[in-house]
């Protein structure tokens, strides 16, 4: 393999590592927040995509402000997704409804969600790809080795959403209170916070995320209404080998399936998915709750 | 008068409204002209049986996404024991649901030390490698699938060619899982799944061994989901590995939720005959139809979680328990007694 | 020979030393308390000998058996009974389907043959039902077995909690507070109830934070402070402990 290949072969595992660290930053801060397994996210993923392209190539307006109206946009629905659907099933819900009942049911909904707005999006653009003019269109070419300044800002801009969200989460007290939620949601209700306030922030937040993902590698990819189902497959295999709840798990475990995807597809072709999905098994032996996840119910 | 009058109490009601039904199964398809009809019926008795395997895992307190995958090992395995080594389907049937016991055994034990989401993700993810498995490996038929699967040798008299014979086939499948289903449930193994369900940490505290009764689920869902794989392959007489795919596990969920959740046999049943035929008869444009489903999904979960089962026998309003207690005003003419 | 030994028992959280070196022994038949403040690891030592935590060092003992990091249903099987703090029930089942379902341990008949409902098994388990009646008779839930566990007060729970854990016929019995927020009658009750159930030859061990309860209900007291054994006696010498009162200083409990 030559150098220039290989360079090539890890720009490309690191882009889509990175899309794949948001994509399943959203699925966690969800999960954690709401306990919503949310199969609807590729689908979010998707419209972040055609959003984008609305903005950018439509309207003509900057790559970035597109890009963070994307996210705003994203956000907006998911925030309107858990009102009108999560929030009533939520009141469904009582202190002694099983857990395996209020996932089974809410799982269900994302589901259904996802046919209506995979399936409204196919009738409403039809199969046509559509294609997003990079604004970064240049080749970096140097020692003989050609690398797309499009996917370095890819990675770049995913790097700087990591770093925005780990000081959410970390420095400011709306990301503290998001934590103590995802541990213990009826502790946070007896000290007086209204956390249903919270756990719709944090569906629009990983929502957002989502939309961000998509609207990001939209110029690389094109898009379609296909590309939320076949991202979603990969993202919850992230979350599980990474471990649910586990940030830098998150991010590792996507960096790792985006080096084995790269390099899996240029050595071995087709078969490296499945390969990919074995070893996910095997890493499962060793380790039950991911690589850095605690095995929790 | 004595007999009759046992007929119609406690078991003996019970039995005989069971006899009835199977009686009304078996006459059923004499007055379908229609082979579309019985191949739709053919389905709902597929359906209804794996959508029993999704209630089994249930029933524990597992969430499986992976319930088209063992169908699938059930259809290949079959196939392959037929086509290639040569075997009647009556004698690779034993050999594929052994087979499908151990992978069951093997992978279950793996899957089910995770509870909750990660058991939820890791099924779906074995679905599909076995989706993927089937269509990149050439001695699996690739994505083409295969086709000219022998249909069963006859035994006896009894043929296998018709759609009529199949239909008895996939029904006798269906009865038997929902009898062994049952005897199952109404035993003490069946209670210690539904400690597990309701409460792990009491559960063990109870000496129950939740990992080990859960793979027990695990591994009788997935014999009963490669049964009735191996009759799908055998019926259809050719399989491609899209046919397994993601989206058949989500459906069979659905047959289980829209049936009624608290209902482990008789909510697949009526959820996959609901699911199989009104899209049918409603005649749907193919292209609204994910969208009709996903609404009507919606709309299950949001308004009527008890599923169709649920909702008749505790209609939400209208409970019977108000029912009953404002006829019990009405007969004796008392006012509304204050502390009940 | 001690019915349950507790040697040496270690228990760290990340930075928190929940338990340092503790040991104390139960004997067959008493009634042992184990009191303390809040956060002095008596919750932790419930868990660790239920078989929910592990101990990182030391050593327990039940009938001279090591039970040290047992899987929870093997330790239940050995003849250790608990309950939680907060009533764990199987809130959607009725009164009788919950202690019904306690019963598991006793089935001695195979499960093949349960499941082909053979005469044997199904005899075990009329036998079983009665045997979930008789305990409902006994913890006074008679009245109310056809109701949702979820429906009943919250004395009620408790009382359904002890009768689960009766149903496995456990040699010991862990209470985790059995009292605490009763009023002084229905302490008295459930006082009572324990009582009968050491008649019935279990051997109770007891978290609670009632001392005139615990005083009066104890042979023996075992008092931790931030996860340390400070002393055990008997519930006079307790009452007198200089430390004991230290450790309970500005609480005016005793």
């Amino acid at each position: 393999m030559s150098l220039s290949l290989f360079v090539q072969l890890l720009v490309n595992a690191l882009t889509i590592g990175s899309i794949y660290v948001l994509m399943v930053l959203g699925l966690d801060i969800i999960l954690r927040g709401t306990k919503i397994l949310n199969f609807a996210h590729g689908q979010l993923y998707m419209l972040g995509a055609y959003v984008m392209f609305l903005f950018f190539q439509a309207l003509h307006w900057n790559f970035l402000l597109s890009l963070a109206l994307t996210g705003l946009a994203l956000g907006l629905v998911g925030m309107l997704i858990y009102l009108g659907v999560f929030a009533t099933l939520a009141r469904r819900f009582t202190p002694t409804t099983t857990f395996s009942y209020r996932l089974l049911l809410s799982a269900m909904a994302s589901v259904g969600l996802m046919m209506i707005l995979q399936q409204g999006t196919l009738l409403g653009f039809g199969t046509q790809e559509r294609g997003i003019q990079p604004p970064f269109p240049q080749i970096i070419d140097s020692f003989g080795v050609r690398v797309s300044l499009m996917r370095l800002a890819i990675i770049l801009a995913s790097l700087v959403i990591c770093v925005l969200l780990y000081l959410l989460m970390n420095k400011t007290s709306l990301g503290r209170l998001m934590r103590a939620v995802s541990y213990d949601p009826e502790a946070v209700t007896l000290q007086g916070v209204n956390t249903f306030w919270v756990f719709v922030f944090c569906f629009a937040l990983g929502s957002a995320l989502a939309g961000l993902a998509g609207g990001i590698i939209a110029p690389v990819f094109s898009v379609t209404p296909a590309m939320g189902q076949d991202v979603i497959f990969l993202s919850l295999l992230v979350l599980l080998v990474g471990g649910i709840g586990s940030y830098r798990g998150t991010i590792a475990g996507g960096l790792l399936i985006g080096l084995l995807l790269s390099f899996g597809f240029q050595l071995l072709g087709g078969v490296a998915e499945l390969f990919v999905f074995m070893l996910v098994i095997v890493i499962l032996i060793f380790k039950p709750g991911g690589m850095l996840g605690e095995a929790a119910e | 008068m004595k007999p009759l009058n046992k007929l119609t109490q406690g078991r003996g009601k019970k039995l005989l409204a069971a006899a009835v039904v199977l009686v009304a199964l078996i006459i059923l398809p004499l007055c379908i002209e229609s082979d579309y009809v019985k191949h739709l019926l053919i389905m709902v008795c597929l359906g209804a049986t794996l959508a029993m395997t999704f209630s089994m895992l249930f029933s524990t307190g597992l969430i499986t996404l992976g319930a088209a995958a063992f169908y699938a090992v059930g259809a290949y395995a079959s196939t392959l024991l037929v086509m290639n080594a040569g075997l009647s389907f009556w004698l690779a049937l034993p050999l594929t649901l052994l087979a499908a016991a151990v992978l069951a055994l093997g992978f279950g034990a793996i899957f089910v030390r995770n509870a909750g989401v990660a058991f939820v993700i890791i099924t779906l993810i074995f679905a599909q490698v076995v989706v993927l498995a089937a269509g990149q490996l050439d001695f699996l038929g690739g994505w083409g699938g295969i086709i000219g699967i022998p249909r069963p040798d006859s035994i006896g008299p009894i043929q296998f060619t018709s759609k009529l014979s199949f239909y008895y086939l996939a029904l006798a499948v269906l009865l038997l899982t929902a009898l062994v289903f049952q005897a199952l449930y109404s035993s003490r193994i069946g209670r210690a799944w539904r400690a597990i369900k309701l409460s792990p940490n009491l559960a063990g505290t109870l000496g129950i061994n939740p990992y080990r009764y859960r793979v027990l689920a695990f591994v009788i869902a997935s014999i009963v989901a490669a049964l009735a794989g191996s009759v799908y392959a055998h019926y259809s007489q050719n399989i491609t590995p899209d046919a397994f795919g993601g989206w058949l596990s989500i459906y069979i969920q659905l047959y289980a939720v829209l049936g009624g959740l608290e209902f482990y046999i008789l909510g697949p049943v009526i959820g996959s005959l609901v699911m199989i035929f009104v899209p049918e008869y409603l005649r749907i444009m193919k292209e609204w139809e994910p969208i009709i489903t996903g609404v009507l999904l919606l709309v299950i979960i949001l308004f009527f979680p008890g599923g169709i089962l649920g909702t008749v026998k505790d209609p939400p309003g209208l409970s019977l328990k108000k029912f009953h207690s404002l006829y019990n005003r009405l007969k004796t003419g008392k006012k509304l007694d204050k502390s009940s | 020979m001690p019915l349950l030994l507790v040697k040496n028992v270690t228990k760290v959280f990340g930075a928190l030393i929940a338990l340092r070196d503790v040991s104390f022994e139960v004997n067959r038949l008493e009634i042992l308390g184990l009191i303390g403040p809040n956060g002095a690891g008596k919750s932790t030592l419930f868990n660790l000998i239920s078989g929910f935590h592990r101990p990182d060092k030391g050593k327990i003992l039940f009938k001279d058996t090591e039970i040290t990091g047992l899987r929870v249903d093997r330790i239940a099987g050995m003849g250790i009974g608990r309950i939680f703090q907060e009533p764990t029930l199987f809130m959607q089942e009725t009164v009788f389907e919950n202690v019904f379902s306690g019963l598991h341990r006793h089935y001695r008949e195979p499960a093949w043959k349960a499941f082909l409902h053979t005469r044997a098994a199904n005899r075990e388990e009329a036998v079983s039902r009665e045997k979930a009646a008789e305990i409902l008779e006994f913890m006074d839930l008679a009245a109310m077995r056809d109701e949702l566990a979820a429906n009943l007060p919250h004395g009620h729970q408790r009382s359904l909690a002890i009768a689960i854990a009766l149903a496995c016929e456990p040699e010991l019995l862990l209470l985790d507070e059995p009292v605490t927020g009763m009023n002084p009658s229905e302490t008295a009750v459930m006082s009572d109830k324990i009582r009968q159930i050491r008649e019935r030859g279990i051997t109770v061990l007891i978290v609670e934070h009632d001392m005139r309860a615990v005083m009066s209900l104890c042979d023996r007291i075992v008092v931790l402070n931030l996860g340390e054994k400070l002393v055990e006696g008997t519930p006079d010498r307790i009452k007198s402990d200089q430390r004991v009162i230290e450790a309970y200083l500005g609480k005016q409990v005793i």
